[in-house]
């Protein structure tokens, strides 16, 4: 029932930021699809589509930022973090419950949109293969599990019902600006779910393999170190 | 049926940077009577509760709750399993309907008694299919005292719950109270409401700034409180009435005022023994022995 409080509790910021990347990023598609060239090849159409992938990429970790808004210490500042914590859990479990309905918002968040890109791209007469959308999904989920990470953790340290979002969105922010630096731009978990390093394939805008299993190792080993700090965090407060 | 003390605190601490909001708290809280938390705003009542129930670490000290060690986090979730909490805050998840918030309480508590959820969902006339957030204070109120009530614990720990309810709602969690704790439950209430902690509490813990000042039977407090009313001629001297029990002497012309917590005899054999021209011994109200321990510490 944890996992299901956290659904009930984020199910309104889910919902709004599905319809939303669902919306933004297939009417990306779709506004560059008439705004093509009908004799453009592939490759240069791929290009609609890694548009379409950035866009949504930063969408993404801007509606994982919100999502991530809430828990025991928003929950503190409303007042209901006293009925919370009088369960018979620990607060590992809550945590855990949290990041798990987390994380597989998260997920859905990358694939029904891109799903939706796709869809919309199809009934242009435009083909994107399965493995290069998986590919795509993977860079964006990986990179984007240090923003998912960030956030859950400024959740549990920001005292204030609408402080933590703030402070997430002004240290998204602050990555974008500071690691947006061509010389910075590999420490950037924004710059690799765009998928724009070394794996891009310049002539025909497709990611190429082999998957980049190092750097996605670094970006979710940081999000779950960064994940353990949070729930440390929440075990040695007081409320 | 155990005689263990349900609570029971040693040298209990709680400090908030500078700021100590208990310090050196020692309680026992028998069990299968109702005990009410008495203390004024800031005394440190939400804190010693907060620190019972986990929800705050102890600075020092040790105790336990239904036999677990506060502090130990393993513990403390063990025991919350037999203990119910309703806060002095109203909120619960506004985003969840009354339904859905019975039925997700009820899935952490096997022992749930669907009999007396519909008893109190009758009773407290509770709109299954609102949101939390639509009720009204004492509606939210009522919510929170079924969900603790419905569980039917070993250890139900109130904070301020007659807060935001009318005078029936008052009168249904008093009865209710009362009848819990006839079936089992031990009752653990802060109150500010001193009228309704005399019809219902059989014990009295006093906390004033962080420290236990009075805990005993509220039967025996007011067996043993006195307020002794001497009229003399000769108005003696006030030492001459410093008994073992007096707790507070005031003098003006020719009569003189004796507050004691027992040995009102003694007093009372002293005052004639200095010719009082009268004597007047009267029991005294548990709002008056609460303000006289305060305001002496």
């Amino acid at each position: 029932m944890l996992w299901y409080k956290a659904w009930l509790e984020t199910r309104p910021r889910y919902v709004i930021s599905l319809v939303g990347l669902v919306f933004l990023s297939s009417l990306l598609v779709f506004s560059k699809e008439r705004q093509v060239d009908p004799r453009m090849v592939g490759g240069d159409y791929n290009l609609v589509l890694i548009e379409a992938h950035m866009a949504l990429a930063t969408l993404w970790v801007l509606a994982v930022t919100l999502l991530m808004m809430g828990g025991l210490v928003r929950e503190h500042a409303a007042g209901s973090s006293s009925f919370t914590l009088a369960l018979p859990v620990s607060r590992r479990r809550l945590m855990a419950a949290r990041i798990g309905v987390g994380v597989m918002q998260g997920i859905t968040l990358a694939v029904i949109p891109w799903c939706a890109m796709a869809a919309v791209a199809s009934i242009f007469g435009r083909t994107f293969s399965i493995p290069q959308i998986l590919f795509h999904i993977l860079v964006l989920l990986s990179g984007g599990s240090a923003f998912f990470a960030m956030a859950l953790l400024v959740s549990s340290l920001v005292e204030g019902e609408y402080t933590s979002p703030v402070v997430s969105f002004g240290i998204v922010f602050a990555v974008l600006i500071e690691l947006g630096d061509a010389k910075l731009a590999r420490f950037s978990p924004l710059i690799f779910m765009f998928g724009l390093d070394e794996h891009r394939d310049k002539r025909t805008h497709l990611l190429l393999g082999p998957i980049p299993w190092l750097q996605v190792a670094i970006w979710v080993s940081l999000a779950l170190l960064l994940m353990w700090t949070a729930v440390k965090v929440i075990e040695r407060r007081d409320f | 049926m155990s005689h263990a003390p349900v609570i029971q605190v040693h040298e209990l601490k709680k400090s908030f940077g500078r700021v100590d909001a208990v310090c050196g708290l020692n309680m026992s809280v028998a069990p299968n009577r109702i005990t009410a938390f008495l203390g004024l705003n800031g005394a440190g009542k939400s804190t010693t509760i907060k620190m019972l129930l986990g929800m705050i670490a102890p600075s020092s000290g040790e105790g336990t709750v239904l036999g677990r060690r506060l502090g130990d986090p393993a513990e403390s979730v063990d025991m919350r399993k037999y203990v119910a909490y309703v806060s002095e805050q109203q909120h619960l998840y506004d985003y969840m309907t009354v339904e859905q918030m019975i039925r997700f309480t009820k899935s952490f508590h096997p022992g749930w008694h669907g009999e007396i959820e519909q008893k109190l969902l009758r009773t407290y006339e509770l709109p299954l299919n609102r949101k939390v957030g639509a009720l009204s204070k004492g509606m939210r109120r009522k919510l929170a005292l079924l969900l603790a009530f419905a569980r039917k614990p070993e250890l139900l720990i109130l904070d301020e719950p007659s807060d935001s309810l009318d005078p029936i709602g008052i009168e249904q969690l008093l009865e209710s109270m009362v009848a819990q704790c006839s079936e089992g439950t031990s009752i653990f209430f802060s109150s500010h409401q001193i009228a309704e902690v005399e019809r219902v509490a059989d014990d009295v813990c006093v906390i004033h700034k962080g420290r236990l000042v009075m805990n005993g039977s509220l039967d025996d407090l007011r067996q043993s409180y006195r307020q002794i009313d001497l009229v003399f001629n000769a108005v003696p001297d006030e030492v001459e009435f410093r008994l073992p029990g007096v707790e507070r002497i005031s003098t003006q012309g020719h009569q003189m005022r004796i507050f004691a917590s027992g040995n009102s005899e003694a007093v009372v054999e002293r005052a004639r023994a200095f010719y009082a021209s009268s004597i007047d011994v009267a029991p005294i109200g548990l709002r008056e022995i609460f303000l006289e321990r305060v305001k002496e510490n």
